[in-house]
């Protein structure tokens, strides 16, 4: 188990009313954003659909992985660690 | 108690409510609520007289579904509906470009709400939500929690479902006014499906509805509604705006769809004079055989010259009358939530208009009054009587 950092960015920081850091243990990144909710209960059904996926239009960041592009939801963290939570620029109509 | 009118705004960036008392000339604005996110619907239960729900749809972060029990001061987010865990559906998608579908199978997960509608009034808890992927959820606890509907997602038709031009939605919700087991659904690209047991069991709602593109005449599917009512208080009465015409259905058993598209603007046709494209429809709410339109032109999707306005039948789509009497001379669109009517008497007639500007009527179309302008594109006009 590492002690992490969760940063919040953009609506995801408005979604836990106003808090953009979090620090919390877990071993893996999927667990990292399943143990949020926990301590910012705005942010559940935020991160996942009720069918767990990772919501399309966020992008989870380990340290400086995107991890749909890494190691994914299964990364292993370390004590320093830090997960980002971005929600995803995508273009307008 | 005086009885008031609000008039919930469901926007592509936020919601808005105006207030007024029974005159309806003067309007309170409130707004924007859920700041940036976009509301396909809001809706007021009459049954409690102060409940609301919005249905809030941001990309990032997912739908919400918000409620309030105060009529709209204050607000919570509540629980989601959410199809069962693991369950997987296939539906038909056409590839632009192409002439024939594809299958496409996929966990099915809460992306939108569409409608969200307070169930008969002998079931005073009971609400019903539309969504996105199409599926139908019931609440037996006020809109706290929902439940599947599995009778309609499991229906043996939907590999054949294929999305409309907004997705593959449940958008319309029509509670029969008399009986608690009857009800009708209306989806884009799929058409209106009936239950006549409380949603255990559905069958296509189609019959007299054209679908001149599908080469199978005889398909129970694939009609396209655009938007679906029923009455209110009379028994066996939905109207709804399709893909090709209005259409009333009246009765049951044997009976058919019966097209009213004659004497609607030559612009809103399809190559012939059965048809008129629009999204809106709205029904009469003590008069059962009158009902409103928004036509559009078929090319772009605007109201046709000269201008916008609302259509409104007395006599089930015999004949039609222009209701414009104060609208600008301006090419504007209402989409398939943005018309709706309140309880008063006369009936107060409001729309709003991708252009953020909403609309009233107080006098049953005679002239209308602007209510709002400046305000994001519209999605959804809910007329909430209160009192």
């Amino acid at each position: 188990m590492a002690t992490v950092t969760v940063r919040l960015h953009g609506a995801f920081s408005d979604f836990a009313g106003g808090t953009r850091k979090v620090t919390l243990e877990a071993a893996t990144v999927g667990e990292a954003l399943d143990r949020l909710p926990n301590s910012l209960p705005g942010l559940r059904e935020r991160i996942r659909d009720e069918q767990g996926r990772i919501r399309e239009h966020l992008n989870v960041f380990h340290n400086e992985e995107e991890i749909r592009r890494s190691a994914g939801e299964s990364a292993a963290l370390r004590d320093g660690d830090v997960v980002h939570l971005m929600p995803a620029m995508s273009g307008g109509e | 108690m005086a009885k008031k009118v609000a008039i919930l705004v469901g926007t592509k960036k936020g919601a808005y409510i105006f207030r007024s008392g029974a005159a309806r000339s003067r309007w309170t604005a409130e707004g924007p609520l859920f700041q940036g996110e976009p509301v396909h619907h809001l809706a007021f239960d009459p049954r409690d007289g102060e409940s609301m729900f919005a249905g809030c749809n941001l990309t990032w972060g997912g739908p919400k579904i918000r409620i309030s029990r105060d009529q709209g001061k204050t607000w919570k987010v509540g629980s989601n509906p959410a199809f069962r865990k693991g369950k997987v559906a296939t539906t038909s998608v056409f590839d632009a470009g192409a002439d024939f579908p594809h299958e496409v199978t996929e966990e099915l997960a809460f992306k939108r709400t569409w409608h969200i509608e307070p169930g008969h009034a002998s079931q005073p808890k009971v609400m019903w939500l539309g969504v996105e992927p199409a599926a139908l959820f019931k609440s037996e606890d006020r809109g706290e929690t929902w439940k599947e509907v599995e009778g309609l997602t499991d229906h043996p038709t939907r590999p054949k479902w294929s999305p409309g031009g907004g997705g593959l939605t449940l958008h319309s919700i029509a509670l029969d006014a008399k009986d608690t087991k009857r009800m009708h659904v209306g989806m884009s690209g799929v058409g209106v499906f009936e239950t006549l047991d409380g949603g255990k069991t559905w069958s296509p709602r189609n019959q007299g509805i054209p679908a001149p593109f599908n080469p199978d005449k005889d398909d129970p599917i694939g009609q396209c509604c655009h938007h679906l009512v029923a009455h209110p208080v009379e028994p066996r009465v939905l109207f709804q705006q399709n893909h090709f015409a209005p259409a009333w259905l009246v009765g049951d058993g044997e009976a058919n769809w019966r097209n009213v598209s004659e004497g609607l603007p030559e612009a809103s046709m399809q190559g012939s004079k059965d048809t008129a494209y629009g999204f809106a429809a709205a029904i009469h709410p003590h008069d059962a055989e009158t009902a409103y339109v928004v036509p559009l032109a078929a090319k772009d999707r605007l109201a046709p010259l000269p201008g916008i306005a609302v259509h409104g039948t007395r006599d089930r789509g015999k004949t039609w009358k222009r209701l414009a009497n104060g609208l600008p001379k301006a090419r504007a669109e209402v989409m398939r939530e943005g018309l709706a009517t309140d309880r008063l008497d006369p009936v107060g007639i409001y729309f709003g208009t991708q252009a953020g500007e909403v609309w009233g009527s107080a006098d049953e179309g005679k002239t209308w009054e602007r209510i709002a302008q400046y305000l994001p594109p519209v999605m959804s006009v809910s007329a909430a009587t209160i009192g």
